[in-house]
């Protein structure tokens, strides 16, 4: 099970924060910190694995890519394949891309809410929903469209 | 660049972006926070837009670490709004905030219910992805019959579906009870079928969970997975829109392996050839490519591919494929495939056949302890330290050591102690694990604890082929320009008690010893100086005839601490001078120390149970402070017959494990003038820890009263005033009573290894042990409590036939206040509960006095503590299907008590707990090594499901490779869980018509007094 999504910058800010299990806010942005703290620390070309034993107990694992300005982490348990998450990552980048036609970091930031919805499309639950690029941009457009619809009326 | 579509937002947003520091944001957010709650106050005026641009503000400031509490009525109340944007605002907020135990969510199940069960497809959505974040029990309770229509819905998109598929899951997991394993199992295998690869991943996710909760109603499915593999590995009938960089949908492949370890075995013959000739494809068709992405997917199925053909237990010929491969992979460019092939590796070391193929990767493990990546370099250092074994210990802890000068901060106090572990289970010689363990404290002090040196020290001191050479090496580290500080202590620590046997080396006088250790003094801390201090005064003892310029020198040390300002120090200056002040009629008290009873190596356990159990360390504290409690009355029991001799009454030397803090107390002198120590902790009891015994003062050793030491085991074990103020009533009555409950000092022993067994009026049965692998010593001490000799004593082993048992010679007549020592050897021949009796019988005066006692050498001291991984259990969890291997059983009748209590019970008979490895709280995991002759060392697992609604049943499953011991301690642990009726106490002694010459000893001086009598 996947047990986090974050999005943060070179900074350490969080840009999109998506836990799948409860935790409190205090305790999210303690996490936030620590997995930051190790990020930042990391060299170039090295793997994307980093060991979270003191952070989530053993059994959970944590990957993460930069994408310019942006780390992507997934926390997941020892039921997911490692490369598998970062496949999903990958994908989830790659559906960013498309919904904001070439990303950037401005976009997420501006757009968190978009990124939320992009997000339930893709993971519910901690579990994989959709894997299909295509697919989630479909399930994203059809839900912008209804809402700019009632945006219309709503005004 | 497109924006939120909301201006307020917006603003918002580029307002906490412009914000200089965190205080500027406080201030805005507070702002903010506060207009929303006014704005939520008067709903009336408010647009569906402007209520979702608030919401979304609310959402963001979440985000940023601010607690919002407050608007989670208004976001559950939007749930049933009857337009999409109000409704949607509804859900993304309340999934966002609350969670699954919020009392509004509660309020909110109706609302969901009926978007669920209604036409709208949309709200289907957003109902079904609330539901399957955040639903609790009650929401699976209410909404898992609608869920699973929606799923095997034939009218519904694939977009509701899976949705569906995976908000079961949750439902599921909330509450296994909602999913009817005989009505669904069908189901899901028909779903199996699916078409669409959307639904069929989610549903692939469901099965996962299904089957890792219990395969057996799954059966059916086995083959249709093996069929979607098939389908996916040739790339049959693979939509293009479900093709991830070439390779046909990585995440269906894996989850579909992923489903397959959680069966035992693929019993059918022709769908195990197809499933293995698929994993030969997997793992013989994927190649290093450049692209980044297709080369992560590709081995995400084949690292996914290696795991399954470990789990279905292939030919060895596949096995060692595996490793050749895994060996390639160790040596890529790509980072993320050394990582995964060195844990892979670290994993495939449960397959002992291939053990050996591992080891001839050795060298390019080595060489990834050098890799740039820290989270690799961890891995090696795993995979090292996983494979090694006697025969590469020395390569493997010398790579170690040489890499620990280089190795990150973060690492070296695991690299250490790994190494220093690796050291004391491998050691060719013991001479080299001195090296190995002077050489890390010379590398890298700061990261080397203490229960390291204090092991060498223990070893050095049992082993006196040892103790010249390790004293040696502490010289020549001397000579060294600037050393750690512990390299100090353990130096000075060895160089007190052994430099004498290097007297007629080049510079090993003990003037020069002495100088050279002093030159440190004034750059160690306190802790450090202590220890100088005992050295000193053993440099003194052992320098014969005497020396008056070093004697000068040294008293001079003394007279200058004797008034230093912490307190141990000052006690140890006086102490010590005085005593070195009396000569050489003193040798026997600063004599070396006495060798240090076997226990296990803290360091291992350290190691085993590094999540420390704070009950248990509680636990440890209580009973040190009760020792120390029981210091003064020890130290104040004196034989009521003044006259008599201490060196007349004890026949056995007790070793000295003392407290620095009780040091004042245990030297006492007796009225004959000889000195004697009493311990303040019984020679039954161990030192809570080594540091007692190497911080404490000079080794002391003496005869010592056999008495008062019995006396204080038995108040270890248990014995309360009440049981000692009972036994001269029970005198009266003229009958030989047991103090105490017999039953329950058995049943101590059974999870301890030292205490009492047994206790009446006149003597007193103590029992120490010491278990390792299938054997066991047991010492049974037989203490006479009184002033007159027990005669005809006689000690009879009725072992049962899976034990064998030798009892060492039983004196026949146990003299007054003596005690005696019996040594029993114990092997285990094979799995049993059976118990073994002893039978013994002493005679007082005429009256013959005979009990039938249980021993404790149980099966549970058969178990050594591991703990395994999530990693090792389940393959071999699974590899053990199903009985005689492993076997099921609803226990009834359990003693209520709280998970925790089970836990520990669980751990205190050496059957450690896993956390974490069983996905449902109620849940006990736990493992452990069963050690016999027959069975040699066997992992077995345990598993109990409980219901926090029922705590007096439970099921609980067990598995080992050998059905003798998977039966027996099924029982056995099924024993220990259920409430069996304490029989009344049977006749298990001989009435007794004799009066005592003589009172127990109770006689109390004052303890002021005797300090009094100190020097």
């Amino acid at each position: 099970m996947i047990r986090g999504v974050i999005i943060m910058n070179d900074q350490g800010q969080p840009r999109l924060v998506k836990f799948y299990e409860y935790q409190p806010v205090e305790k999210q942005h303690e996490l936030i910190r620590s997995i930051y703290r190790i990020l930042c620390s990391r060299a170039e070309n090295v793997s994307n694995f980093v060991k979270v034993d003191s952070l989530f107990g053993s059994d959970v694992r944590l990957v993460y890519k930069t994408f310019a300005t942006l780390y992507f982490v997934f926390i997941f348990d020892n039921s997911e394949n490692e490369l598998a998450m970062l496949d999903l990552m990958q994908v989830f980048v790659e559906i960013l891309d498309k919904c904001f036609s070439n990303v950037c970091e401005l976009d997420v930031v501006f757009n968190f809410n978009k990124v939320h919805t992009i997000l339930d499309e893709i993971i519910l639950g901690g579990q994989v929903l959709e894997t299909s690029t295509s697919e989630v941009v479909k399930a994203v457009e059809e839900i912008s469209k209804m809402e700019s619809k009632a945006n219309w009326q709503g005004r | 660049m497109a924006l939120s579509g909301m201006r307020g937002l917006s603003v918002f947003i580029s307002d906490i972006r412009n914000c200089q520091n965190k205080e500027q944001e406080r201030l805005r957010v507070d702002k903010e926070l506060g207009n929303v709650r006014t704005r939520f106050k008067n709903e009336k005026g408010l647009t569906p837009y402007e209520k979702k641009k608030y919401v979304w503000k609310m959402l963001y400031i979440y985000m940023l670490g601010y607690d919002v509490d407050f608007g989670h009525m208004e976001a559950v109340s939007l749930l049933s709004a009857p337009k999409y944007p109000e409704k949607q605002v509804g859900y993304i907020v309340t999934s966002c905030l609350l969670n699954e135990n919020h009392d509004f969510l509660r309020i909110a199940i109706n609302a969901v219910r009926n978007d669920i069960i209604g036409r709208n497809e949309t709200f289907q959505c957003l109902a079904l992805t609330l539901a399957g974040n955040i639903g609790g029990r009650e929401f699976a309770e209410s909404l898992a019959p609608d869920v699973q229509k929606l799923l095997i819905s034939s009218s519904c998109r694939p977009l509701v579906r899976k949705k569906a598929a995976l908000c079961l899951l949750r439902l599921y997991r909330k509450n296994p009870d909602v999913v009817n394993v005989d009505g669904w199992s069908d189901r899901m295998a028909q779903l199996l079928d699916e078409r669409d690869m959307g639904v069929l991943t989610s549903s692939m996710s469901l099965l996962v969970s299904l089957v890792s909760n219990n395969h057996e109603a799954y059966w059916s499915c086995v083959p249709k997975c093996v069929k979607i593999l098939e389908r996916l590995a040739r790339n049959q009938d693979v939509p293009q829109e479900y093709t991830y960089y070439g390779i046909p949908s990585p995440w269906l492949q894996v989850k579909t392996m992923r489903a397959l370890q959680y069966f035992p075995t693929v019993e059918d013959p022709n769908t195990r050839r197809s499933l293995f000739e698929v994993l030969q494809r997997i793992l013989m068709g994927t190649d290093v490519v450049k692209n980044v992405n297709k080369n992560n997917a590709s081995h995400a199925v084949l690292f996914e591919a290696l795991a399954l053909v470990m789990h279905l237990d292939a030919e060895k010929e596949m096995m060692s494929q595996c490793v050749a491969l895994l060996g390639k992979f160790i040596a890529v460019r790509e980072p993320n495939i050394r990582y995964l092939g060195l844990e892979n590796m670290t994993r495939m070391l449960m397959v002992a056949e291939v053990q050996d193929i591992i080891k001839r990767h050795q060298a390019q493990i080595i060489t990834s302890l050098k890799d740039p990546d820290i989270s690799i370099r961890r891995r090696a250092l795993d995979l090292l330290y996983g494979m090694c074994d006697v025969s590469n210990a020395k390569d493997i802890v010398e790579e170690l050591l040489q890499y620990l000068t280089t190795a990150d901060f973060a690492m070296r106090e695991e690299l250490s102690l790994k190494a220093a572990i690796l050291a004391e289970k491998f050691a060719p010689d013991l001479s080299w694990y001195v090296d190995v363990i002077l050489q890390l404290i010379d590398k890298a002090g700061d990261f080397v604890s203490d229960d390291i040196w204090f092991r060498v020290v223990h070893f050095v001191t049992n082993n006196e082929d040892l103790q010249p050479y390790a004293a040696l090496k502490a010289r020549e580290y001397l000579d060294k320009p600037a050393i750690h500080e512990t390299m100090v202590k353990v130096s000075a620590y060895l160089l007190g008690e052994y430099s004498h046997l290097l007297a007629r080396r080049p510079g090993c006088s003990p003037k020069e010893i002495f100088n050279i250790i002093h030159e440190k003094l004034p750059t160690v801390s306190i802790s450090t100086i202590a220890i100088l201090l005992s050295t000193y005064a053993k440099i003194l003892m052992h320098t014969q005839p005497p020396d008056r310029d070093l004697q000068s020198q040294i008293w001079a040390v003394f007279s200058k601490y004797e008034s230093c300002i912490d307190a141990e120090i000052q006690q140890r200056a006086v102490e010590y001078h005085a005593l070195s002040m009396k000569g050489a009629a003193l040798m026997d008290i600063l004599a070396e120390m006495p060798k240090f009873p076997e226990r296990q190596s803290p360091l291992i356990k350290k190691a085993e149970d590094s999540e420390a159990d704070t009950a248990e360390q509680s636990a440890i504290k209580l009973r040190a402070q009760q020792q120390n409690s029981n210091a003064l009355v020890v130290t104040d029991q004196r034989p009521t017959n003044g006259a008599q001799p201490a060196g007349q009454l004890g026949l056995v030397k007790v070793p000295i494990l003392s407290n620095a803090d009780q040091s004042a107390a245990e030297i006492v002198s007796h009225a004959n003038g000889a000195l004697t120590v009493v311990d303040p902790q019984p020679p039954s009891t161990p030192s809570p820890d080594l540091l007692g015994d190497l911080l404490g003062p000079l080794a002391i050793e003496g005869p010592t009263g056999a008495a008062p030491a019995s006396v204080a085991s038995g108040l270890e074990g248990g014995v309360d005033a009440d049981a000692l103020a009972i036994a001269p009533i029970e005198e009266q009555a003229n009958a030989v009573q047991p103090i105490g409950d017999i039953a329950e000092r058995f049943h101590a022993l059974c999870l301890k290894d030292s205490g009492v067994l047994y206790e009446d009026p006149y003597i007193q049965i103590g029992l120490k042990a010491e278990w390792g692998g299938h054997r066991g010593r047991v010492v049974l001490f037989l203490g006479n409590k009184i002033t007159s000799p027990l005669n005809s004593v006689q000690a009879l082993i009725l072992p049962p036939s899976h034990l064998k048992m030798e009892l060492s010679l039983v004196p026949e007549t146990i003299p007054p206040r003596a005690q005696v020592q019996c040594p029993l050897e114990v092997m285990n021949l094979q799995p049993s509960r059976d118990i073994a009796v002893l039978d013994f019988s002493y005679k007082f005066g005429t009256q013959l006095v005979n009990v039938k006692l249980r021993l404790p050498a149980v099966l549970n001291k058969f178990l050594q503590p591991i703990s395994v991984s999530a990693e090792e259990f389940f393959p071999q969890w699974r590899s053990l299907s199903g009985p005689p291997l492993k076997l099921q059983e609803v226990v009834r009748g359990v003693r209520p008590m709280p998970l925790a209590e089970m836990a520990n019970l669980f751990n205190s008979l050496n059957l450690i707990v896993c956390p974490g490895l069983d996905p449902n709280p109620n849940n006990l995991v736990a493992s452990t090594t069963f050690y016999s002759e027959s069975t040699r060392a066997m992992l077995c697992l345990i598993r109990t499901e409980t219901d926090p609604a029922d705590r007096t049943q439970l099921r609980m499953t067990v598995a080992s490779g050998d059905p003798t011991l998977t039966y027996e301690l099924k029982e056995f642990v099924k024993e220990q869980l259920v409430n069996i009726p304490v029989p009344s106490r049977p006749p298990l002694a001989m009435p007794s018509h004799i009066q005592p010459t003589s009172p127990p000893p109770s006689a109390i001086s004052d303890p002021g007094a005797l300090l009094a009598g100190l020097l």
